[in-house]
């Protein structure tokens, strides 16, 4: 039997999955005894909790390159003469603007490590940034492997392709609108609103936004500059390998092609791994002009064991179109219900607060078994007409252990239900409390 | 090995500013998370993120001390949220706006001390920290890229979150809850 010294020095260990099967046990037994070792416990499972949250909001923050560029601008260094400024000056005979040359500079530690392959990306890819560098407006439209209603960032490989549609404005202000089958979200420069079409949800942010709902993979390809430098720089720094070919169109136009094979570090035992862009290892086609330097068409292939899918084309890119002004408006139908954007603290908030996740989803289940929807409201925002049609009179058949993704701030709870029509649903309860009044609500996985 | 913040900093001052693109890329993380809990937009937040980055490498020969490189940039980053509040102000055109945007963003500090507390931290502790959370490695694989032993990484996660827990009860007024009653 472990002691408290024994447990507590295990206990980081087993918050963390790494103690084998016997001292896992040994500590569980001991924490189920011990009410100290458990609240040490819980203290730290809540840290992690907050660091994970914290960790997951700067997931796909990459700032190297345009900070660089902005540093080495404003030191206003005589220009050095690097390969990538003598290839750049050489090829297009063009000169070179102060971001540009510090854009140079930056790429040339990138070509002192690769082979030629990695520098001729970096040539194309750099010519691409510097193509757009005066865009006013854009417009997306692709095709994503996804459920109609799901997440914008969310793909599946077993899906059909939908349609993925962006407008972006950025002068002279700055506007988007994102649209797919049943799902759109739309800045109109005063607030963020997305309206989910399936049960006439709606989330309202009081204020603009540059990425708002899980949009911000396609909101950074319509950012091309950035996008194009943010490659580069992860390529760099996270060794993701590089290579170009040339193909001659059958217009007789030569084409530039990049490859990127981007690794997303998330474990292959990971339930959120290859569910979203982010989590998934990829490999990443740009196709450029290469008179014009524009790029003209993007390809994201899920790379799994089992073989390449193809999960996202983009086919249509539309440089500074002229928007329609309707763009920015969005029907919303009479009876939007709309969702908190954070639970309020209740009279008696410690009883929720207080919960582990398997007890929040089995209090979350029983209100929707007795369909008493005041309580379920207390776990999930908003309870729509279709929600309570579906989950009113559930039976619970099992609820297990609930674990964790790196793809995910919260929690997944499994769980088996038999619903009011006789159907089994066996799934996995998404459910977080990284809100102010510390209560388990429930975000996805029914 | 990584280099410590110090070493960065002294190679940027001696003539090599290309080595502050390696403190950009420790910090970017834990700067942004830090920024879009203070001013609540993904966008501002990489704006100030970057500006506090550019103005910490002009300012760089005014850090008197390198090793604190982390909590100085955060006093210059929150220099810049607060710049980039009273512009946002400055621009909403009626009164009722801006008092939502004022109480939308009433002194988030009280609430997310996070990335404060994990700048106290000694450097070898904050390194595990924002390997393990913010660049999302495993334990292995943190203990793979400082070159340790698996059990040094726990043991100083642990050190760390006991640390980290009694800055943040200093901050936030609860009590910590090391060193309970054993049974």
């Amino acid at each position: 039997m472990m002691n408290c010294a024994e447990c507590r020095d295990n206990l980081v260990a087993c918050a963390e999955g790494l103690l084998d099967r016997e001292a896992l046990l040994e500590c569980q037994t001991h924490l189920e005894a011990c009410a100290g070792c458990r609240a040490e416990y819980q203290a730290i499972a809540s840290l992690q909790q907050r660091l994970v949250a914290r960790g997951h909001a700067a997931a796909e923050v990459s700032m190297v390159a345009p900070v660089m560029q902005r540093v080495l601008q404003k030191r206003k260094e005589p220009e050095k003469e690097t390969l990538m400024s003598t290839i750049l000056k050489h090829r297009w005979g063009f000169g070179l603007g102060a971001a540009a040359s510090a854009a140079a500079i930056i790429l040339s530690t990138i070509l002192l490590t690769s082979p030629n392959a990695q520098a001729k990306a970096v040539e194309v890819m750099t010519k691409g940034a510097q193509a757009v560098a005066k865009l006013t407006s854009i417009h997306l439209r692709g095709q994503l492997r996804t459920y109609p209603q799901d997440n914008f960032s969310s793909i599946n490989a077993d899906s059909p392709f939908c349609t993925i549609e962006l407008w972006k404005q950025f002068e002279p202000e700055f506007k988007w609108r994102i649209e797919k089958p049943q799902r759109v979200a739309v800045m109109d420069g005063v607030s963020t609103v997305m309206l989910i079409k399936t049960d006439d949800t709606g989330v309202k942010f009081p204020h603009p936004s540059s990425s708002a709902f899980d949009t911000d993979w396609l909101q950074r390809i319509a950012n091309i500059s950035n996008t194009l430098s943010n490659e580069l720089n992860n390529a760099q720094a996270k060794g993701w390998k590089l290579t170009t070919t040339e193909e001659t169109a059958a217009d007789g136009k030569l084409k530039d092609i990049v490859t990127i094979m981007a690794r997303s570090g998330v474990p292959d035992n990971d339930y959120g791994r290859n569910n979203f862009i982010g989590t998934a290892d990829t490999r990443r086609v740009y196709h450029f002009d290469a008179q014009s330097g524009l790029l003209e068409a993007v390809q994201i292939y899920l790379v799994r064991p089992a073989g390449e899918v193809k999960v996202f084309e983009l086919n249509e890119i539309d440089y500074n179109p002229s928007i329609d002004p309707t763009t920015w408006k969005l029907e919303l139908p009479a009876d939007v219900s709309w969702a908190q954007l954070e639970p309020p603290k209740l009279p008696d908030n410690a009883k929720y607060a207080s919960m582990t996740a398997e007890q929040a989803a089995r209090a979350f289940f029983e209100a929707c078994s007795r369909e008493d929807w005041d309580e379920v409201g207390k776990f999930m925002s908003p309870v729509t007409a279709d929600l309570k049609k579906y989950l009113g009179g559930l039976e619970i058949i099992s609820l297990g252990d609930s674990f964790t993704s790196q793809a995910y701030v919260g929690r997944y709870v499994p769980y088996e239900i038999r619903l009011k029509n006789g159907d089994v649903k066996k799934h996995n309860l998404a459910i977080r409390n990284d809100n102010p009044a510390g209560r388990w609500q429930v975000d996805g996985g029914i | 090995m990584d280099l410590t913040d110090k070493e960065y900093v002294e190679h940027c001052r001696d003539g090599h500013p290309e080595d502050f693109g390696l403190l950009v890329e420790r910090y970017q993380k834990p700067l942004f998370a830090y920024l879009t809990s203070r001013v609540g937009d993904s966008g501002q937040a990489e704006e100030a993120a970057q500006e506090s980055f550019v103005r910490a490498f002009l300012s760089l020969k005014k850090l008197r001390k390198p090793e604190s490189f982390y909590s100085w940039l955060l006093g210059i980053a929150g220099r810049v949220a607060k710049e980039q509040f009273r512009a946002a102000v400055q621009r909403q055109r009626d009164r009722e706006a801006a008092e939502t945007m004022m109480s939308d963003a009433s002194d988030p500090r009280e609430t997310y001390p996070l990335e404060e507390a994990i700048a106290a931290l000694p450097e070898s502790h904050r390194q595990v920290i924002l390997l393990r959370y913010y660049e999302r490695l495993s334990c292995q694989e943190v203990a793979t890229r400082l070159g340790v032993p698996l059990g040094t990484v726990t043991k100083t996660l642990s050190r760390a979150y006991a640390l980290l827990r009694q800055e943040l009860a200093a901050r936030e007024g609860a009590v910590p809850t090391v060193n309970q009653t054993q049974s």
